[in-house]
């Protein structure tokens, strides 16, 4: 923890963490200074001037507060008439030359210069000679669109490429009011994290291909999520809407803050499989390969239960840790064998050491908390003889070619519950649609051992059943989500005395051999 | 009212040859400087009251003295040779003249703060004087001045010449290092000032070069004898080029305290034509107007400058006669200025671009009081409130001329209602 320093803003005491510049200091506190082109995780640059302080006894007495460090005893002008009267005045050279296509901009509803306008100008444009006129449109790669006559030139986008992505793709060219964002000739934007320009941009200069004209950001409705792309486990922002006459729906992923996760940013994989759930999902169940109820296929799995003597359960490296240890008990009370072999998750030499990993599941390290057996060969051992494998979403395909797969299989009644169709679900003797992670509650654990509690977001109009639900519906019972989640606070010693709710926002990092502590 | 202690050289024949530079004194300085501690070097300067003659009129040993002690960083001179205040032309007669006399004062300076690298950031434009300066600076190496051991003392000193690529910005000291970087020409933030962070994050000083170029004469002959010359605030001579309407146009070497009319009637014989005077731009033309008769009892040094609400600035004089034309030439200014705005900050980069706007608007004669109002009033919403003083240096002077030429842009104005009428 740092240490606290007292400054006056406005001739008020406020108590401020030291260390950081005036704009973070004082927002801890709840006081907005507005600014364009600082961002934390890029640093300040002081080229937009909206952040200028007054520093009174101060030299000098104008201070961009971006680049000010906050220092005990500063007395901070912010309401000043010429402190108002520089906002004001930095907000109308903002927008002289601003298109101010608000109806037909995408960011419209998350603008800071809308915002800006409203709180700092609200004044009818005095602009009477022609505007400066430069591109739109223009493709910067990676799904970048950029349109430089909305551009407030704060070089975000080109402070992101060259700082974080090191892959300096962007430029500002030119002098004075003819200075654009824009990339080499042909070199557009090349790298895995491309479409954060378009978080970062404050006005609505960089959008993307895949956002652009879909939705009003207003309608949209902002629920936190995890991502499962990999086990980074990024916390994102899921932005969704239910259309009128039609079934809720994600337009979009955006990053949330997580210093100790992701910080700012997300991959643009993580951010574009936000259509994954809408797309490709297994809606109905299926018996023999033809559509059911899910209430049938429940009862028909049950039969297919009574048959078989040897049954394997194999979990997803992406299940949440309630639903694995589900799986873990139902397994334990009818003598199955439990796998969690999921090597086909694994992509090495993807990962780049930055947030994308090589593995692609989000909570393997659940399985391995859990205790559950990955390896290769007790699988193959089990299924060599099993009568029935039941499939808790685990992408087989991922693991084995599509012929070896029909061929480990050959013989075994297969019961899949899965999230996504796919050519197993297709070929599955029984196949029942689960909830994907959008649409459920549960925890995760990431490759760094940091647990993530995330909440349902997604309400689909015909509510898909949890995994958790499905192993409870295989005995015939429905599941004690809470009373799941109970079962892993007594299980892992971290969790102790919490509640899904009481899990800090940050995650909670368990500690190394937290995983010796959990009997399987 | 001439003197010659900068241009003592300058009628020479190839007097930017070595042989001739130092038959007639060039490195001269050298024995005493090394057998003079360097903080007494920095005191002699200091007792001098040598000014940056860039244009601010810092003082140059006060400068000096904001190094930082000790850092374990080298410390680094760029020598600001930019000259591109319009109006201007004092150091490119010192690169083409006398290049040895710049070369020994960056030895002394050099020597003073402990420098061993130095970059001399010259315009771009300067083409003919980047010949003959490095022609000068190879001279010197050969024969012994710069390099491993400077003038035979254990001194390494190396200079290096570092051309810009046309920016007027980057006379500004902070994006000139930037420019050096290898970076695109924009202002750094202040602080840190260059003395602690400058060129590649170490302590740097940035002298113009004809604050080097006094130098050497402050050690020759003196504190006191440079003091002899100019005014107590105001101490020396000063290089100044003297344009515009006068009959005989032209750089002159006068002391600093001079009647501002005096020298334009005497030195550069008076208004051209027997036309009247309407208006003097004192320093380069970021500097505000002088009517005459505030030129009255102008004296050419920094302190009467400021108290007639000006600034001393380049010594880049210009004299206006009566047919000028204000609008046109604050539409000028306001051209240039937004050509060289660097885009960094908003209000310089939209509201100059603006400004240009309006008074071309003005000129079409489609203007109104309204643009007159508002172009007054962007110049404040402009000002002071940039990373440089780049805004500055166009809001001044366009002020001032709009606070003192405010009838002809009415006249512009008043045609404009006129020609809307007969429609």
């Amino acid at each position: 923890m740092a240490d606290k320093i007292t400054l006056f803003v406005n001739g008020v005491e406020v108590e401020v963490e030291s260390g950081k510049n005036l704009i973070d200091a004082v927002a801890a506190a709840g006081i907005e200074i507005p600014h364009l082109c600082y961002h934390p995780a890029l640093g300040a640059d002081g080229n937009c001037r909206m952040c200028l302080v007054g520093i009174e006894d101060g030299r000098p007495p104008l201070v961009p507060a971006c680049k000010t460090p906050a220092q005990a005893g500063m007395k901070v002008l912010l309401d000043a008439a010429h402190i108002k009267k520089i906002q004001h005045d930095v907000m109308e050279f903002e927008l002289i030359n601003h298109p101010i296509d608000c109806p037909i901009c995408d960011q419209a509803g998350e603008c800071k210069l809308q915002d800006y306008y409203m709180t700092y100008h609200g004044q009818p444009s005095r602009m009477t000679v022609p505007q400066v006129q430069k591109s739109k449109k223009l493709d910067f790669g990676c799904g970048v669109v950029h349109d430089q006559e909305r551009c407030v030139t704060c070089g975000r986008c080109v402070r992101f490429c060259r700082q974080i992505t090191k892959t300096g793709e962007l430029g500002i060219v030119n002098r004075s009011d003819q200075a654009r964002v824009t990339i080499f000739p042909g070199r557009p934007l090349n790298n895995r994290y491309a479409l954060n320009v378009v978080d970062l941009c404050p006005v609505g200069a960089m959008t993307s291909r895949d956002f652009r004209f879909q939705q009003r950001v207003w309608f949209l409705k902002k629920s936190p999520g995890i991502c499962h792309g990999c086990s980074k486990g990024c916390n994102i922002v899921i932005d969704h809407h239910r259309e009128k006459y039609a079934d809720d729906r994600i337009y979009r992923f955006r990053p949330r803050l997580n210093l100790q996760v992701n910080g700012y940013f997300i991959c643009d994989e993580g951010r574009l499989s936000y259509r994954r759930e809408n797309e490709g999902r297994l809606t109905v169940a299926r018996i023999g390969g033809q559509p059911a109820a899910v209430a049938d296929a429940l009862a028909a799995c049950r039969d297919e239960l009574q048959r078989a003597q040897k049954v394997v359960v194999l979990l997803s490296p992406s299940c949440s840790l309630e639903q694995m240890l589900a799986a873990r008990e139902w397994a334990a009370r009818h003598g199955a064998i439990l796998s969690g072999f999921s090597d086909g998750y694994l992509k090495p030499g993807d990962g780049d050491g930055y947030l994308i990993q090589d593995d692609k599941s989000a909570n393997r390290a659940g399985l391995l908390l859990l205790g559950i057996d990955c390896r290769r060969e007790t699988f193959l051992a089990a299924l060599a003889e099993a009568q029935l494998l039941i499939n808790c979403d685990n992408e087989l395909e991922r693991s084995f070619p599509l012929e070896e797969l029909q061929q480990l299989l050959m013989g075994i009644r297969t019961i899949l519950a899965t999230s996504h169709d796919s050519p197993c679900a297709a070929t599955a003797d029984i196949a029942v649609p689960v909830a994907s992670f959008s649409e459920y509650d549960g925890a995760v654990v990431n490759c760094d051992g940091i647990l993530q509690c995330f909440r349902k977001a997604v309400g689909k109009n015909e509510p898909l059943p949890d995994m958790a639900d499905f192993i409870a519906a295989l005995d015939g019972t429905a599941a004690d989500r809470a009373g799941l989640f109970t079962a892993l606070a007594a299980l892992i010693p971290a969790l102790a005395g919490q509640s899904a709710d009481t899990v800090p926002a940050q995650g909670l990092k368990l500690n190394e051999n937290e995983a010796a502590h959990v009997s399987a | 009212m001439e003197v010659k202690i900068l241009s003592a050289r300058f009628h020479l024949k190839n007097s930017n040859t070595l042989k001739v530079a130092k038959k007639h004194g060039a490195y001269k300085t050298l024995d005493k400087l090394f057998a003079t501690a360097p903080e007494d070097v920095i005191d002699e300067v200091k007792r001098s009251g040598l000014r940056g003659r860039g244009g601010a009129g810092f003082p140059a040993g006060v400068k000096w003295g904001f190094l930082p002690k000790n850092t374990g960083k080298p410390v680094y001179l760029a020598v600001n040779s930019d000259e591109s205040e319009p109006a201007t032309f004092k150091d490119r007669y010192i690169l083409v003249k006398d290049p040895h006399l710049l070369i020994e004062g960056i030895i002394i300076c050099a020597y003073a703060i402990g420098c061993h690298d130095t970059y001399i950031y010259i315009r771009g434009e300067y083409t003919t004087q980047v010949k003959v300066l490095q022609a000068a600076i190879d001279e010197a190496y050969a024969a012994g001045y710069l390099g491993e051991k400077v003038a035979g003392q254990d001194y390494r000193l190396d200079v290096t010449v570092h051309r810009g690529a046309g920016a007027y910005v980057c006379g500004e000291e902070t994006a000139l290092l930037e420019s050096i970087e290898g970076k695109k020409g924009q202002p750094r933030s202040k602080p840190p000032f260059p003395a602690v962070a400058g060129l590649y994050g170490c302590p740097t000083i940035i002298n113009n070069v004809q604050t080097i170029a006094s130098l050497p004469f402050i050690l020759d002959k003196g504190a006191d004898a440079y003091k002899a010359y100019g005014t107590e605030k105001s101490p020396g001579t000063h290089l100044f080029g003297i344009s515009g309407h006068v009959e005989k146009p032209g750089m002159y070497e006068l002391p600093l305290g001079l009647p501002l009319l005096e020298v334009i009637n005497t030195v550069a014989g008076g208004v051209w034509k027997g036309r009247k005077l309407k208006g003097i731009i004192p320093g380069g033309s970021s500097t505000p107007v002088l009517l005459p008769e505030e030129a009255a009892d102008a004296t050419l040094d920094y302190e009467s400058m400021a108290a007639h609400k000006t600034m001393f600035g380049s010594g880049g004089i210009v004299v206006l006669d009566e047919t000028v034309d204000i609008v046109q030439l604050v539409k000028n200014l306001i051209d240039f200025y937004h050509h060289e705005s660097c885009g960094q900050c908003t209000p310089c980069r939209e509201g100059l671009g603006w400004m240009l706007k309006i008074i071309k608007k003005i000129l079409r004669r489609e203007g109104t009081m309204d643009d007159v109002l508002l172009l007054r009033e962007l110049c404040d919403n402009i000002e002071m409130k940039t990373v440089c003083v780049l805004s500055a240096a166009c809001t001044m002077p366009v002020r001032s001329y709009l606070d003192k030429f405010r009838h002809e842009f009415e006249a512009y104005v008043a045609d404009a209602a006129t020609a809307q009428a007969c429609q």
